[in-house]
């Protein structure tokens, strides 16, 4: 019964540099990074912030996690590449690189596919450390010292907490349907569960917030918190570095029109046809093998 | 004697969405520390009657309630549910299904921190009360990581870290193992002969309730229909019968006997005291 599944992103215990870093400070690089991202089109930037945070990994001993998490990349990455080529998002004309079949290759989107993916690369790394390296309940103690009202930060807690339950709830409800000569695997099986999963989630919810309001929850008076964190002078340190830093690069980007290096990136012919051979083929792989698994009996 | 704790002045409640009362003109004293146990079937209108003293009804859940709660001299109408917290706490029958922090300490402090309670007070109110449920030393586990009957403790500790006068359990045991069982009645035994807490229980476990409680209250189609000593509850064998009720098995073998006109006496209705009767009766006949 009792039994916990762990989500693919989750917070990674440990005691490391980067697990101590207050979570306001860690929420000011991640902002920033995010905020940095869709300012600028220069791959050099956008790859380089990606490095960055891969960088921390190691040293806050989230480097598997981190990797497993960011496996998201693998369809983003080879979808995003491959539309990219036959169909640039830049204006006309292009230069055609090769045909396959009624499918034509240009090159000249495929910089700012990168530039896509990069923004998606960069921001995704430095959310992923900031969760693997956070307490949740931490996180949520620091959003309300920024006035986010509590029933906001409540629910977003609440939501990660019935994650694996609800994990466990569809399991529970696909063995049984199972054991009624139901189909077990798949999407087909998956299907006929939502009813009763989410019949027992509205029950759990009614029922939570029953005790909940027992235990003084709709209150409007001044709330106290268990949880103590901490603003130490290094996190402000890392805070205000965060902030400048990020800060200037925005502004510089945004006065240098986005920054964009694309005249300086020159993608060979050659280059363009097999990133789009590899893109397409790992795309449509992973499409096929999601579309056996699912309607496998 | 001095003013109930509860008192129920002729309620009639009626849920929302149905047409027959729930509770039936109910009228009811319940003195301060009093340990008293509710039964009925499924449908009676027991967990109506718990919603009535912590206020969720008419507060929270919506509804034709009429005559008065009073709790503690505050009519129930008119406070909040968060008001009547501080008063009265209440712990339903899914423990998981209570269960809303990442850390059984935060579980517990969840009640202290919407009633304000200082960082200070809390470091001590948590590990006391965790120590008072058997719990002490699991400040960090994830309340979905315990067993049922360690998370039943755990909503209990969630209420009693406000430290409210009554403590109503709704069912506490039914999803337990019978150590599970045992463990939630023996705590909430201690609360009440210790601290003086006014404890209510609806249950189903007759056996239970003859051991611990001060009163029986039985409840059939939302009226009381019962309401006595334990003794004199159990002992009316056909009576409880008629109502679909069990009674505890003493009481069961002592009225059998009874028929045989082997038994006369007061009907025991705790397992000891059957068996000591018993082995009289046995010595008696000389067998």
């Amino acid at each position: 019964m009792s039994m916990q599944m762990a989500l693919p992103i989750a917070m990674i215990p440990g005691n490391s540099v980067i697990h101590r870093i207050n979570p306001l400070a860690k929420i000011v690089w991640v902002v920033g990074y995010i905020a940095l991202a869709f300012s600028t089109q220069n791959v050099f930037l956008l790859y380089g912030m990606a490095l960055f945070a891969f960088l921390l990994a190691p040293i806050a001993g989230v480097t598997k996690p981190l990797l497993k998490g960011a496996l998201i990349l693998v369809p983003v990455a080879s979808s995003l590449l491959a539309i990219q080529i036959i169909a640039p998002a830049v204006e006309k004309p292009w230069t055609h690189v090769a045909d396959i079949g009624v499918l034509q290759l240009y090159g000249d989107g495929l910089y700012y596919g990168f530039v896509l993916l990069g923004r998606v690369v960069s921001c995704l790394l430095m959310a992923l450390i900031m969760v693997m390296t956070t307490h949740p309940s931490d996180l949520f103690t620091s959003l309300s010292k920024l006035k986010i009202p509590y029933a906001f930060n409540f629910m977003l807690a609440m939501t990660l907490q019935l994650i694996p339950v609800f994990q466990r709830e569809v399991g529970i409800i696909m063995s049984a349907q199972k054991s009624r000569g139901m189909k077990g695997r798949g999407f087909a099986a998956v299907l006929p569960s939502f009813v009763p999963v989410f019949v027992g989630a509205i029950e759990r919810v009614q029922q939570l917030s029953i005790s909940l309001e027992s235990r003084g929850f709709g209150s409007n008076g001044f709330k106290t918190s268990y949880r103590q964190v901490k603003v130490r002078p290094s996190d402000w340190v890392i805070g205000i570095i965060g902030a400048l830093l990020l800060a200037t690069l925005v502004t510089v980007s945004i006065m240098r029109g986005l920054w964009s290096v694309s005249s300086l990136v020159v993608f060979p012919h050659i280059f363009v046809f097999w990133l789009f051979i590899v893109a397409a083929g790992t795309f449509a792989a992973i499409i096929l093998a999601t579309l056996i698994y699912a309607f496998k009996k | 004697m001095s003013d109930p704790i509860i008192r129920f002045d002729d309620v009639t409640f009626t849920y929302a969405a149905t047409d027959e009362p729930a509770l039936h003109s109910i009228s009811l004293d319940i003195q301060a520390g009093e340990y008293v146990a509710i039964l009925g079937l499924n449908g009676a209108g027991k967990t109506t009657l718990g919603l009535c003293v912590n206020g969720v009804i008419p507060t929270m859940l919506g509804g034709n309630l009429e005559g008065k709660v009073t709790v503690a001299g505050l009519d129930v109408s008119e406070y909040p549910v968060r008001e009547m917290a501080k008063i009265v706490g209440m712990v339903f029958d899914n423990p998981e299904f209570q269960m809303s922090q990442m850390s059984v300490a935060e579980e517990v402090a969840l009640g202290l921190e919407n009633a304000g309670v200082p960082y200070e007070d809390m470091k001590r109110i948590i590990p006391e009360t965790l120590e008072l449920v058997g719990l002490a030393g699991f400040e960090e586990r994830s309340p979905l990581g315990l067993s049922g009957g360690q998370q039943q403790r755990l909503a209990i500790a969630a209420v009693l870290a406000m430290q409210p006068q009554v403590l109503i359990m709704d069912e506490p045991t039914s999803n337990l193992d019978p150590i599970g069982k045992q463990e939630v009645f023996d705590m909430a035994a201690k609360l009440n002969r210790e601290r003086g807490m006014t404890v209510i229980v609806i249950e189903h476990e007759v056996e239970v309730m003859a051991r611990y409680a001060d009163r029986v209250i039985v409840l059939d189609s939302g009226r009381v229909v019962m309401n006595g000593t334990p003794q004199e509850i159990f002992s009316q064998v056909d009576a409880l019968g008629e109502l679909k009720l069990r009674v505890p098995e003493a009481a069961r073998l002592a009225q059998l006997l009874a028929k045989q006109e082997l038994w006369s006496g007061p009907v025991p209705i705790r397992t000891e005291s059957a068996v000591e009767a018993v082995n009289e009766l046995l010595g008696a006949h000389n067998v």
